[in-house]
C-alpha cells in the first residue's frame, strides 16, 4: 500500500492548495464534471490494471476505444436499443482484446508488439472505413442512456463504483483473481501450481477489451454525435494512471485502490492548473514533472527504507 | 543479422512495388527512401541497445521537439553562432538523457514510467519555451544543406550521419565490452552484477546516448524542414520502436542487433514509399505495418520453437500443441471476420459520406489523361473529406486522374515525403494544402524544376515555390469575420475565450494573432480571457470549456477555432445550461447543425469547402494542359463560373457565415 499512500498524499496536497487558492474547485458542479470526464478513463483503467497485473501491456486501448465508440453509434443508429448497442461495443472490444490475448498467450509474441500493431492497424483501418466522417443523428434515447441528464451522473457513478468494488473484491477473494496475481508474479511457478497462465492472459485481454467497449459507451452517451478520431492518446493516460497508482509494470503487484487514486490525481491536475491560472503552454510540462516527482519520491523513500534495513 | 523472414518480406515488397509502382526501382528512389528514414533511423539505432537491456525509451520523439526548439532559440533568440546552437541542442539531449538515466538506474524506477513522464515533460518544455506558437526559421544555408542537399549529385547529405551513427553503435554493441555488458544485463541483470558489470552505469549510458542521438536527429530534422517547432518528432518514438522490434530485437532484452534494426527500418520505409508511388491510400500503411509486425514475429517465433523441438525439449513453454495452434487460428479468423463484418456494416451505414473513394486510385496510367495529385493537410479530417468530394466532382467532369492522398494526421515531414514520392512517380500537377510553409517550399521548387505544375491550396507555400495559390480566404479575413461577429453578439463589449486546436497549430496561431490585432484596433470593448488547447479533440474541447465557464464566469462568448472544438464547446455550454454564453467558431456545417438549430451555436464561419476542392482540381487540370500561364487574370471554372485571379492567387470568394437561416442549404 506504500505507493497508494504517496498518491493519496499528492492528491491531498493538491486539494489543500486548491482550497486555499481556488475554493470554487470543490463546487458540486465542478466535481461532477471532472468525474464524468474521467469516468471512461477509470473504466478503461480497470481493464489495463488487469493486463498490467499479469505482466503484460496493452497500448491499443485508444484505438479500440474509437472502434467501439463508432460501433456503438452505428448500432444505435441501426435502431438497436441502447443496451444492445452497448453490448455491441463491448463485444467488438472483447473481440479485439481476444485477438491480442490469443497472439500474446498462444503465439508467444510480446504484448507490446501485438498491441502496437493493433493500435496502428485499428486506427488506420477505422480512418479508412469512416473516411473521417462522424456518426451523427443518433436517436435521442441514446444520449444519457435514456435517463435524464441530471440522473446520469448518479447512474454512471454507481455503475463505475460497483465495477471497481466488484473487481477489487474478486481480485482479492476469488481464485480467478489470485490466478491473475500469480501469473504476473511468477508465470513458471503459477503453471506448476496448475494455473493455466495462457488462458489467464487471454482472459485479461478479453476483459480489458470489453471494459474499453463499456468505457466507449459511457463516453459516447454524453454527446449526440460520435467523432471517428476519438480516444487518441487514451492509452497513455490510462497506463500513466495505473502505474502512478503503484502497479508494477513487471506484473504481480498493484491494486484497484491505487488505480482509482491514479486516475483521480491525473484527472484532477488538468482542470486544477486552469483554476490556478497556469497558462496552457506550461501545462504539459507541469503534468510530466508531477508524474516524475510522484514516482521519484516514492522510489527515493523505498531506497531509504532499504538502506535503513541493511543498516539495521 | 535481420531474420530471414524479414529479408524475405523486404524482397517481396521490392518485387511487388517494382511491378506496380512507377519509377520504384530507380537509383534515385533508393536514395530518396534512405533520406526519408534518417531521423527515425537515428532514433531506432539508439533505441536498440535500450531494448537489448530490457528497457524502453518513449521520450525520444519529445526530446527531438525540445532539442529542435532549443536549437532554434539558441540561433535566433540568443544569437549564438550556428555551431554553438547545435552544441546547445546536443547538450540538452544529453541533459534529458541524464535525467532519464538517473531516475532509471539510480532510483530503480521502471523505464516505461520514467520515459512516459519525461515524454510529457520534454514536449511540455518545448511548448512552454515557444508558447506553442514560435516557429524558428531562417537557418543558414550550411545547415539546410545537411537536410536538403546532395553529395556528388545523388547521395542525400544526411545519409553519412546515419551511417556514422550506425557504425558507431554497431561497433559498441557488437564488438565491445560495453555491448557485451548490455546483452548480459538484458539476459539477467542480477547475474550481470555478480559478474562484476556496473549495471547502473551501463544502463544509464544507453539512455544518455539515446538522448544525445535524439537531439542529433532533431538537428537533421530541422535542417530537412528548414524550420524548428515544438511539435517536431511527434509520434516518432512508436515508429522507432516498431522498426527495432520488426528487426528481431526482443522487448524482454538480451537479443537484437543493429543490422536487424536497419532491416526493420527499411522494410517500413520501402512499404511507405511503394504505397505512395503506387498511389494507394496512406491508411493502408498502418494496416500493413501492423500485419507485417505480427506476421514476421509470429513466424520467427514458430520457427524458433520448431527448431527447439527438433533439438531437445527444453522448456515447457516451447511446445506448441496442435490444439493451441487451432485455437490461435480460430481466434485470428474470428477477429478478422468480426472486424470485416463491422466494417461492411459501417461502410453501408455511412455510404452517403463516401463518394467514390475507389475512384481515386488509377490502376495504371491511362494514355494522355493528366494526373493531378492533390494533398490535404490530414486525410481523416472532416474538413478535408468534404474538400475531396468537390475534387472528385471536378476530376470526373474534366476526365483527369485524381490522386488524393496525404498524411493521416498533421505532419509536415510526411507531406514532404509524399511530394518527393510524387515527383519520383512523375505526376503532371501537384496541389498541396501546406502544413508548414518553409518546410515544403524546397521540395515544391524541386518539383517545378522537373517540369511539374505546382499549386497550393488552403494554405500557401513561399510564392516562388508554386505557380498559383488557390486561396479560400486570408488569415486576416477569417480573423476579422470571427472578431466582428463576436463583437456583434456581445454588443460591442465583454469577455470571450478561445478554444484552439493544438497549441502548436500554425494556422490557428496566425488567426489568434490577427484576432488580437482586430480587437485592439476596432473592438476595444472585447477582452480575451484565456486561450485553451483542444488538440483537435471534441471531448477535450468539451472538458476545457466546462472549466473555463467555471473559472471565468464573466466569459460570455466561446470562440472555437478548430473544426471538432465547436461542437465540443457547444455541448459544454448546453449541458451547463448557460444560455447567456454564445458560441461561434470556425467549423463545418454538418457537425454543428444540431447546435445551430438549438440556438447554442450562433454562427459558424467557413467557406464552401466542396467548391474549394472543385476549384483546386479545375485549376490543376488547366495547368496540366498548359492553359494557365503566369499572368492569367481570370478563369472559367465550370459550375463556379468566372473566378478572378489576383497576382498568382486564385480567389474562391469571401468566407461564408452559417447560421440558423442558411445552414441547411449546405451538406459537408
Amino acid at each position: 500500500m506504500r505507493r497508494e499512500w504517496s498518491v493519496a498524499i499528492a492528491i491531498g496536497a493538491l486539494a489543500a492548495a486548491l482550497a486555499l487558492v481556488a475554493p470554487s474547485y470543490f463546487s458540486a458542479e465542478n466535481l461532477r464534471d471532472i468525474f464524468l470526464v474521467n469516468m471512461p478513463v477509470l473504466v478503461a483503467a480497470i481493464g489495463t490494471t488487469l493486463v498490467i497485473l499479469t505482466g503484460e501491456i496493452d497500448i491499443s486501448v485508444g484505438s479500440a476505444f474509437a472502434v467501439c465508440s463508432v460501433a456503438a453509434g452505428v448500432a444505435a443508429k441501426a435502431g438497436m436499443p441502447t443496451a444492445l448497442a452497448g453490448l455491441t461495443a463491448c463485444a467488438v472490444g472483447a473481440a479485439a482484446g481476444a485477438v491480442n490475448g490469443a497472439l500474446v498467450a498462444y503465439a508467444g509474441i510480446p504484448s507490446i508488439v501485438v498491441t502496437l500493431a493493433a493500435m496502428v492497424a485499428l486506427r488506420d483501418g477505422l480512418r479508412w472505413t469512416t473516411q473521417g466522417a462522424w456518426i451523427a443523428d443518433l436517436p435521442p434515447r441514446f444520449q444519457w442512456l435514456g435517463v435524464a441528464q441530471s440522473t446520469f451522473p448518479v447512474v454512471a457513478g454507481l455503475a463505475s463504483g460497483l465495477l471497481v468494488v466488484a473487481f477489487a473484491w474478486a481480485m482479492r477473494n476469488l481464485a480467478a483473481g489470485r490466478a491473475v496475481y500469480a501469473t504476473g508474479s511468477n508465470a513458471q511457478a503459477a503453471r506448476l501450481a496448475s494455473i493455466d497462465t495462457a488462458f489467464v492472459k487471454l482472459a485479461v485481454f478479453t476483459a480489458g477489451g470489453a471494459l474499453t467497449g463499456l468505457a466507449a459507451l459511457l463516453n459516447s452517451v454524453r454527446f449526440n454525435q460520435i467523432p471517428s478520431n476519438t480516444g487518441i492518446g487514451l492509452e497513455m493516460k490510462v497506463i500513466a494512471a495505473v502505474v502512478v497508482g503503484g502497479a508494477a509494470i513487471t506484473g504481480g503487484r498493484g491494486t484497484f485502490t491505487g488505480t482509482v487514486l491514479g486516475v483521480m490525481l491525473l484527472g484532477a491536475i488538468g482542470p486544477a492548473l486552469t483554476f490556478f491560472g497556469v497558462s496552457a503552454q506550461w501545462e504539459r510540462a507541469l503534468q510530466g514533472a508531477i508524474i516524475l516527482a510522484a514516482v521519484t519520491v516514492d522510489a527515493a523513500r523505498a531506497g531509504l527504507s532499504r538502506t535503513a534495513l541493511v543498516g539495521a | 543479422m535481420p531474420s530471414r523472414i524479414l529479408l524475405a518480406a523486404l524482397g517481396i515488397e521490392a518485387v511487388v512495388f517494382a511491378a506496380i509502382a512507377p519509377n520504384f526501382a530507380t537509383v534515385a528512389n533508393v536514395f530518396e527512401v534512405m533520406r526519408l528514414s534518417v531521423e527515425v533511423g537515428l532514433l531506432a539505432v539508439a533505441m536498440t541497445p535500450i531494448l537489448v537491456t530490457g528497457g524502453i525509451d518513449l521520450s525520444v520523439g519529445a526530446m527531438m521537439g525540445l532539442a529542435a526548439v532549443i536549437f532554434g532559440a539558441a540561433y535566433r533568440d540568443w544569437s549564438l553562432p550556428i555551431g554553438m546552437a547545435a552544441a546547445a541542442a546536443l547538450l540538452a539531449g544529453c541533459g534529458g538523457g541524464v535525467l532519464n538515466a538517473a531516475l532509471i538506474s539510480a532510483l530503480d524506477i521502471p523505464p516505461l514510467i520514467v520515459t512516459l513522464g519525461s515524454l510529457s515533460l520534454f514536449r511540455g518544455l518545448a511548448e512552454g519555451i515557444t508558447h506553442g506558437a514560435t516557429n524558428y526559421s531562417g537557418f543558414p544555408p550550411t545547415v539546410l544543406r545537411i537536410g536538403q542537399g546532395y553529395l556528388w549529385g545523388i547521395v542525400p547529405a544526411q545519409l553519412p550521419i546515419l551511417l556514422a551513427i550506425v557504425l558507431a553503435y554497431a561497433i559498441v554493441l557488437h564488438r565491445s565490452v560495453i555491448g557485451r555488458a548490455w546483452y548480459a544485463i538484458g539476459f539477467a541483470a542480477s547475474g550481470a552484477r555478480y559478474a562484476g558489470i556496473p549495471v547502473a552505469r551501463r544502463v544509464g549510458l544507453a539512455y544518455v546516448l539515446s538522448g544525445l542521438v535524439s537531439s542529433l536527429a532533431a538537428i537533421v530534422y530541422v535542417a530537412h524542414l528548414g524550420q524548428a517547432r515544438a511539435d517536431a518528432g511527434t509520434g516518432y518514438e512508436l515508429d522507432a520502436i516498431t522498426a527495432v522490434v520488426l528487426g528481431g530485437t526482443s522487448v524482454f532484452g538480451g537479443r537484437g542487433t543493429i543490422w536487424g534494426t536497419l532491416g526493420g527500418l527499411f522494410a517500413i520505409a520501402v512499404l511507405q514509399n511503394g504505397l505512395h508511388l503506387a498511389a494507394l491510400p496512406s491508411e493502408l500503411i498502418g494496416v500493413l505495418v501492423g500485419t507485417l509486425l505480427i506476421g514476421t514475429i509470429a513466424i520467427d517465433r514458430m520457427r524458433r520453437r520448431s527448431r527447439a523441438l527438433g533439438g531437445r525439449l527444453q522448456e515447457e513453454d516451447t511446445i506448441v500443441r496442435n490444439s493451441q495452434v487451432a485455437v490461435l487460428c480460430a481466434a485470428v479468423i474470428a477477429g478478422a471476420l468480426i472486424v470485416a463484418g463491422t466494417n461492411v456494416w459501417l461502410v453501408r451505414s455511412i455510404e452517403s459520406n463516401v463518394r467514390g473513394a475507389g475512384a481515386a486510385v488509377p490502376a495504371s496510367r491511362r494514355a494522355h489523361r493528366p494526373v493531378v495529385a492533390v494533398m490535404p493537410k490530414a486525410k481523416g479530417d472532416p474538413y478535408f473529406v468534404s474538400c475531396r468530394a468537390g475534387a472528385e466532382e471536378a476530376a470526373q467532369e474534366l476526365g483527369v486522374d485524381l490522386i488524393w492522398d496525404g498524411p493521416t494526421s498533421l505532419d509536415a515531414a510526411k507531406q514532404n515525403e509524399l511530394v518527393e514520392n510524387w515527383i519520383t512517380r512523375g505526376v503532371d500537377v501537384i496541389a498541396v494544402a501546406v502544413e508548414n510553409r518553409a518546410a515544403i517550399s524546397t521540395v515544391l521548387r524541386k518539383a517545378r524544376e522537373r517540369g511539374i505544375r505546382v499549386l497550393t491550396w488552403d494554405a500557401d507555400a513561399e510564392p516562388d515555390a508554386r505557380d498559383f495559390f488557390v486561396n479560400q480566404a486570408t488569415a486576416e479575413g477569417i480573423a476579422n469575420a470571427l472578431t466582428d461577429e463576436a463583437a456583434r453578439l456581445l454588443g460591442g463589449a465583454g469577455d470571450f475565450a478561445i478554444i484552439t486546436g493544438a497549441l502548436t497549430a500554425a494556422n490557428q496561431n496566425e488567426w489568434i494573432a490577427f484576432i488580437g490585432k482586430r480587437v485592439s484596433e476596432k473592438h476595444s470593448g472585447l477582452k480575451l480571457a484565456t486561450i485553451r488547447p483542444s488538440d483537435d479533440d471534441r471531448d477535450k474541447a468539451f472538458a476545457e470549456t466546462q472549466t473555463i465557464l467555471k473559472v471565468y464566469p464573466s466569459v460570455k462568448l466561446m470562440m472555437a477555432i478548430s473544426a471538432p472544438a465547436v461542437p465540443g464547446a457547444a455541448e459544454a455550454v448546453r449541458q451547463a445550461g448557460r444560455s447567456d454564453v454564445r458560441v461561434i467558431g470556425l467549423s463545418l456545417p454538418n457537425i454543428n447543425k444540431p447546435y445551430v438549430h438549438a440556438g447554442v451555436v450562433q454562427t459558424v464561419v467557413l467557406w464552401n469547402t466542396r467548391d474549394l476542392g472543385y476549384l483546386t482540381v479545375y485549376a490543376g487540370a488547366l495547368a496540366a494542359d498548359r492553359k494557365l500561364p503566369a499572368g492569367t487574370r481570370a478563369i472559367e471554372a465550370g459550375r463556379l463560373g468566372a473566378i478572378s485571379i489576383r497576382g498568382s492567387e486564385i480567389v474562391l470568394g469571401p468566407p461564408l457565415l452559417f447560421n440558423k437561416e442558411n445552414i441547411d442549404r449546405f451538406d459537408f
